[in-house]
C-alpha cells in the first residue's frame, strides 16, 4: 500500500516535472505572430542592420514579432530545404530566384502577391520580376545585378576590351608576391559563377534552347564551352596569373583578397564597393564589363534573389506586413546600398546614392547579361560544372575531356 | 498442471510487481524516447529507401531493391564506399597508436604530469565546428600557419594547396578527424591501465620482464576490454564524421574527400534525392551494424 502511494507520489512529480516548461510558456504567452525570416548573409550587409530592422519593427508592432535569423549564403539552400523537408518551413527565406522551380514543384511557396501590400509590388522595378513564372509573382525580388569586373587603377588602368587582351595585360602586371593578374575561386562555392563568365563572354550557354523556350541537351561541351574552360585553365595553370592556393580558395575566401589591393582584375558582383569599404580598401578602385572573347558580344551573368513566402507557414499575413515594411526607402534603400546591388524599387532607384559610376556600369552590364538556366535540376548541375572544372585543373583531365563528361552526367541526369 | 499453473500465476504476479511497475514507469520516458528519435527514424528511413520520393521526401511510388541497384551500378558510389573504408580503418588506427602512446606516457610518474592530462583533452573538448575553422585556417594557402611556417623556415618553398588538391586534401582532413578523436582514445586507455593491478608489474619485474615485455604481457592484455570498446566507437564515430568534412572542403575537391555520410547528405540536402540518400543511409546502418555485432561477439565470448 505504502509502495503504490509513492508510485503515484513519484508519478505525480515526474507529471508536473515535465508540464513546468509547457506552464510556463502558456503563462509567459503574448498572443504574437511569430515570423521568421532566413536572411541571407550578403557581403557588406551588417549585422548591426539586421538587429536594427528586426528592433525597428517589433518595436512598431504589437501583434507581430519577426526573428531575422542570419545564415550564411552557402548554407542557405541546404537550411531551407531542411526547414521544408521537416514540415517546419520559415514564414520568409531569401532564396536564389533559380531556387523557386524546385519549391514550386513541391507546391512550398505562395504567391507573394497575396500577402504585400499593391503599393510594395507596384513599387518593384519591371525588370526586377524574374520570379514572376506563369504570371504569378512567387517571389519577392530583393537583389538583382549582373556581374562587373572591378580592377584596382593603381595597378593598371588599362580596361582589357577582350578576353585575350585581358590575359596579356594580366600577364603585364603580374609580379608576385607585390602584383597579381587576376583572382579567380578555383574551390567549388555555391554557384558555378566563374565558369559562367568565361562561358557566355565566349558566347557559349549551359543548354540548347528549344523553340519552346525548354531546356534540351547540355552545351557545356561545346566549342564556345571548351575554350571558355581552356582559358580558364591557360591562366590558372600556365601563366599563373591568378592568386595562388586558388584551388583552396572558394568566392568569400578570394574575394576580399582584391580589397588588400595586390590584385588587377576580379570579376565580381555589385557588392564590390560597399565590401572594399568595409575591407577598408584604400586603392583607386573602377569599374568596367566582363570583357568578351574576340568576335563575341559582350555578355554577363545576371543573378536574381527574392523573397519567398512559405505555404505551410503559420503566420503569412504578418510575414507580409514585415515585407511592406522592409520595402519602405528607409530600410530597402539601405539595404540596397550596403550590398551593392541596384536597387529592385523605383523610388530607391531615384535616390542620389545610386547615380554613381557602380551603378552607371552596372545597369549596362545588365542590358545584354543572361541568367542561370531556370530548371528544377540545377544544384546537381551546377555541382557537376564545379567538378568538371577542378578535373581540369587539377590536370586530371583536358577540358573538352571533362566537359564531354560533365554534359553527358548531366543529360543522363536530366533523362536524354 | 496445478503447479505448473501455480508458477505461472507466480511469475505473473512477480512480473507486474509493484517492484517492477517502478521499473516500467522510469524505464518510460527513455523507452518513448528511443521510439520517437531512434527506431521510428530508422523504419522511416528503410521505408524511404524502397520508394521513389518527391523533392522534400515524400514517399511517391514503391520501387522495391531499385535504389540499391541504382547505386550498385554508379562507380562514384563504390569509390565513396571505399574511401570510407580507408578513411575509418586509419583514422581509427592512427587513434588507437596516438591514444596508447599518449596513455603510457600519461601512466607514467613525472612533474606536470596533471597539466600534460589536462592539456590532452583539449581537443576532444572542443566543439567539432572550432577545430575544423581552426584547422581550415592553419590550412589556408595563403595566411595558413602550416602553409607559411614551412615556406619562412624553407622547409617546404611550395607546399601543396592543403584542402585544393584530392591527395593532400584528404590527408588534411584525416588528420583533423585524428587531432579531435587521440584525446578520447589516450583517457580511455589511461583509465585501463590504471585499472590493471601494480602488482602484476612488480612480479614481472621480479621475473626480470622489461618494459616491452611488461606492455605486451600485461598491459595489453589489461586493457583489452577497453581497447574493443574505445575503438568501436572510434570506428562508429569515424565513419559517421560529417562535421569535419564538410566544413573543411564539403566532399571537395572533385569529390575526393567524399565519406559515405557526406555524400548521403549531398544527395538528400543539395540534390534533394532522398530515396537515394535513404538507400546509403540504410547501407551505412547495415555496415556498422555488422561491426557493432562482430565487436559485441568479441567482447561477450570472453565476457562468459
Amino acid at each position: 500500500m505504502k509502495s503504490r502511494a509513492s508510485i503515484i507520489l513519484l508519478a505525480c512529480v515526474l507529471t508536473v516535472f515535465l508540464c513546468i516548461p509547457m506552464i510556463l510558456s502558456a503563462g509567459g504567452a503574448k498572443e504574437v505572430a511569430k515570423v521568421t525570416f532566413f536572411w541571407a548573409e550578403y557581403d557588406g550587409l551588417t549585422d548591426a542592420f539586421r538587429q536594427e530592422l528586426q528592433d525597428a519593427f517589433n518595436d512598431s508592432q504589437e501583434a507581430i514579432e519577426v526573428d531575422i535569423v542570419p545564415v550564411d549564403w552557402d548554407l542557405m539552400h541546404d537550411k531551407i530545404t531542411t526547414a521544408v523537408a521537416g514540415g517546419a518551413p520559415p514564414e520568409l527565406c531569401v532564396i536564389g530566384t533559380r531556387w523557386l522551380l524546385e519549391f514550386m514543384e513541391i507546391d512550398a511557396v505562395e504567391e507573394v502577391t497575396q500577402y504585400v501590400s499593391k503599393e510594395t509590388i507596384d513599387n518593384i522595378s519591371p525588370g526586377a520580376m524574374e520570379a514572376k513564372l506563369g504570371g504569378k509573382l512567387m517571389g519577392l525580388p530583393v537583389a538583382a545585378g549582373a556581374r562587373i569586373m572591378a580592377y584596382n587603377a593603381d595597378i593598371t588602368t588599362k580596361v582589357p576590351k577582350t578576353m585575350e587582351e585581358l590575359r596579356e595585360l594580366a600577364i603585364r602586371v603580374h609580379n608576385p608576391p607585390k602584383v597579381y593578374g587576376l583572382i579567380m575561386p578555383g574551390k567549388k562555392h555555391t554557384e558555378c559563377t566563374d565558369f559562367a563568365y568565361y562561358l557566355y563572354a565566349a558566347g557559349g550557354d549551359f543548354f540548347e534552347t528549344r523553340p519552346d523556350g525548354s531546356f534540351g541537351k547540355s552545351t557545356i561541351n561545346s566549342p564556345a564551352g571548351i575554350k571558355a574552360l581552356e582559358f580558364m585553365v591557360q591562366l590558372a595553370t600556365k601563366d599563373k596569373v591568378i592568386q595562388e592556393g586558388y584551388l583552396g580558395l572558394d568566392r568569400m575566401d578570394s574575394h576580399p583578397l582584391f580589397y588588400v589591393g595586390k590584385y588587377a582584375y576580379v570579376f565580381i558582383g555589385a557588392w564590390v564597393e560597399s565590401a572594399y569599404k568595409s575591407a577598408g580598401g584604400e586603392f583607386d578602385l573602377r569599374y568596367a564589363q566582363i570583357p568578351p572573347f574576340a568576335g563575341q558580344k559582350q555578355t554577363s551573368l545576371i543573378i536574381t534573389d527574392s523573397i519567398a513566402i512559405f505555404k505551410d507557414a503559420k503566420n503569412k499575413e504578418a510575414a507580409g506586413k514585415f515585407l511592406d515594411f522592409f520595402y519602405k526607402d528607409e530600410w530597402k534603400a539601405r539595404f540596397d546600398e550596403m550590398i551593392g546591388f541596384p536597387p529592385v524599387t523605383i523610388s530607391a532607384g531615384k535616390l542620389p546614392q545610386f547615380q554613381t559610376p557602380l551603378y552607371q556600369v552596372l545597369i549596362e552590364a545588365a542590358q545584354n547579361a543572361k541568367g542561370w538556366p531556370l530548371m528544377t535540376e540545377w544544384a546537381e548541375v551546377s555541382d557537376i560544372i564545379w567538378d568538371a572544372n577542378v578535373e581540369a585543373f587539377l590536370g586530371r583531365k583536358t577540358p573538352k575531356q571533362t566537359l564531354d563528361d560533365a554534359a553527358a552526367k548531366i543529360d543522363k541526369l536530366r533523362g536524354m | 498442471m496445478v503447479e505448473s499453473k501455480l508458477i505461472l500465476h507466480r511469475r505473473k504476479g512477480y512480473f507486474w510487481s509493484t517492484e517492477s511497475k517502478l521499473a516500467y514507469l522510469f524505464l518510460l520516458p527513455a523507452t518513448v524516447f528511443l521510439l520517437a528519435f531512434m527506431i521510428y527514424p530508422i523504419i522511416n528511413v528503410i521505408i524511404m529507401s524502397l520508394y521513389k520520393t518527391n523533392k522534400i521526401g515524400k514517399l511517391v511510388e514503391f520501387t522495391g531493391s531499385t535504389n540499391f541497384s541504382d547505386l550498385f551500378q554508379q562507380k562514384d558510389f563504390w569509390v565513396v564506399m571505399l574511401r570510407s573504408v580507408y578513411w575509418t580503418g586509419l583514422a581509427v588506427a592512427v587513434k588507437t597508436l596516438f591514444g596508447l602512446i599518449l596513455a603510457l606516457l600519461l601512466n607514467v610518474e613525472y612533474k606536470g604530469r596533471k597539466v600534460a592530462r589536462t592539456l590532452i583533452i583539449i581537443p576532444w573538448a572542443s566543439s567539432v565546428p572550432v577545430s575544423a575553422l581552426l584547422w581550415r585556417w592553419v590550412y589556408h594557402p595563403e595566411f595558413g600557419l602550416l602553409t607559411h611556417s614551412l615556406r619562412v623556415t624553407g622547409i617546404w618553398k611550395n607546399p601543396p594547396v592543403w584542402l585544393g588538391q584530392p591527395v593532400s586534401a584528404f590527408f588534411s582532413v584525416i588528420w583533423v578527424d585524428i587531432w579531435i578523436g587521440i584525446p578520447f582514445m589516450t583517457l580511455v586507455f589511461l583509465a585501463g591501465m590504471q585499472a590493471v593491478s601494480k602488482d602484476l608489474y612488480e612480479a614481472a619485474v621480479v621475473d626480470g620482464a622489461n618494459t616491452f615485455q611488461k606492455f605486451i604481457y600485461i598491459t595489453l592484455p589489461g586493457i583489452r576490454d577497453v581497447l574493443l570498446i574505445a575503438t568501436l566507437l572510434s570506428t562508429l564515430w569515424t565513419f559517421n564524421d560529417f562535421n569535419t568534412i564538410y566544413l573543411m572542403t564539403r566532399g571537395g575537391p572533385a569529390g575526393s574527400t567524399h565519406i559515405l555520410i557526406t555524400y548521403i547528405y549531398e544527395h538528400t540536402f543539395a540534390w534533394w534525392k532522398w530515396n537515394y540518400g535513404a538507400a546509403m543511409a540504410v547501407i551505412t546502418f547495415i555496415i556498422l551494424s555488422i561491426i557493432a555485432l562482430i565487436y559485441a561477439k568479441v567482447y561477450f565470448r570472453r565476457e562468459m
